[in-house]
């Protein structure tokens, strides 16, 4: 029996971006305060089931026509590049590298490689938590 | 409504790249002249003038606030009465009409929000509620009450 779900869904349609934002946020904010990578996929992945919960599993697939193992793989990547560009210089695996740029529109920024290594992270969460999902919630 | 809160906000932009300061003051006096401006022109535009829009949201919101004050303090009397057998629990179906999901959605959360009174079904065609409520005497007074409070401020919002 099809129910109407229109509440659901359209709560779901104000909820989603606020969570996604929130990812975002708790994203960059791993450096100095808790948060990170893992974290913040997490909480996208909670933002993608929500949208999942509401609708159904063809409709997100046609929003993110994404292949989340690819993704997964990207993220793997991601972080073994980070992890490997330290051989070019000279030093230890996994050795990091920070400055202070004076970007436009950001004004004095400390960039570090690790928030590299932590997108890697956020997409191996992502990709991997949606992919389990998917497998679990497709009958194909 | 949005083309002129955006027209507005554009205003404010445009007074804050003529005076050369890029600061909230001056966006600020920026919107004011622009509110002024619309208010001035406000013959070219379809539909009312964002104000009274906002105004209406501003009045619903009061509304939920006193219905959500009062409520709870009939469920709290209703809650420390010592004889439970007289209260009298049911569902109805409220006919609605309202048109746009969003309206539905927010008309069912007000409802749901004030103690007593819960929605537990939309129907298919999104013309009827069906409500718990704790205690009714009267359907059609609990009827009456939700659509002179609720509904009427939230048409008033969404009228063009």
């Amino acid at each position: 029996m099809k129910t109407n779900d229109v509440i659901l869904q359209t709560t779901t349609k104000v909820v989603f971006f606020i969570i996604f934002l929130f990812s975002i946020h708790i994203f960059f904010a791993g450096h100095y305060t808790p948060g990170g990578g893992f974290v913040g996929g997490l909480l996208t992945t909670g933002a993608i089931v929500l949208l999942l919960l509401a609708f159904d599993l063809k409709t997100i697939q046609q929003i993110l026509p994404f292949n989340f193992t690819i993704v997964t793989g990207i993220g793997l990547l991601l972080a073994l590049g980070t992890a490997a560009g330290s051989i070019f210089f000279n030093v230890p695996f996994f050795t990091h590298a920070f400055d202070d740029f004076t970007l436009p529109l950001f004004g004095e920024t400390s960039l570090h490689t690790a928030m590299l290594f932590d997108s890697g992270v956020y997409l191996v969460v992502v990709g991997s938590a949606i992919t389990i999902i998917q497998s679990i919630g497709g009958d194909d | 409504m949005a083309f002129q809160i955006l027209l507005n906000f554009f205003i404010a932009v445009v007074w804050m790249f003529m005076t050369s300061s890029l600061t909230p003051s001056t966006f600020v006096i920026g919107y004011i002249i622009g509110l002024l401006l619309i208010i001035m022109t406000r013959r070219f535009f379809p539909g009312r003038l964002y104000i009274w829009r906002l105004w209406s949201a501003l009045k619903l919101t009061a509304i939920f606030l006193r219905e959500l004050v009062l409520s709870n303090i009939s469920v709290l009397l209703l809650v420390i009465k010592p004889n439970l057998s007289s209260i009298q629990p049911m569902i109805f179906a409220l006919p609605t009409e309202l048109e746009q999901d969003w309206e539905i959605t927010l008309l069912s959360s007000l409802i749901t929000l004030t103690p007593g009174t819960i929605v537990i079904h939309v129907s298919d065609d999104q013309r009827t509620l069906y409500i718990h409520a704790i205690d009714v005497d009267d359907v059609d007074e609990a009827i009456d009450s939700i659509k002179n409070t609720f509904e009427k401020a939230i048409m008033e919002v969404s009228r063009g």
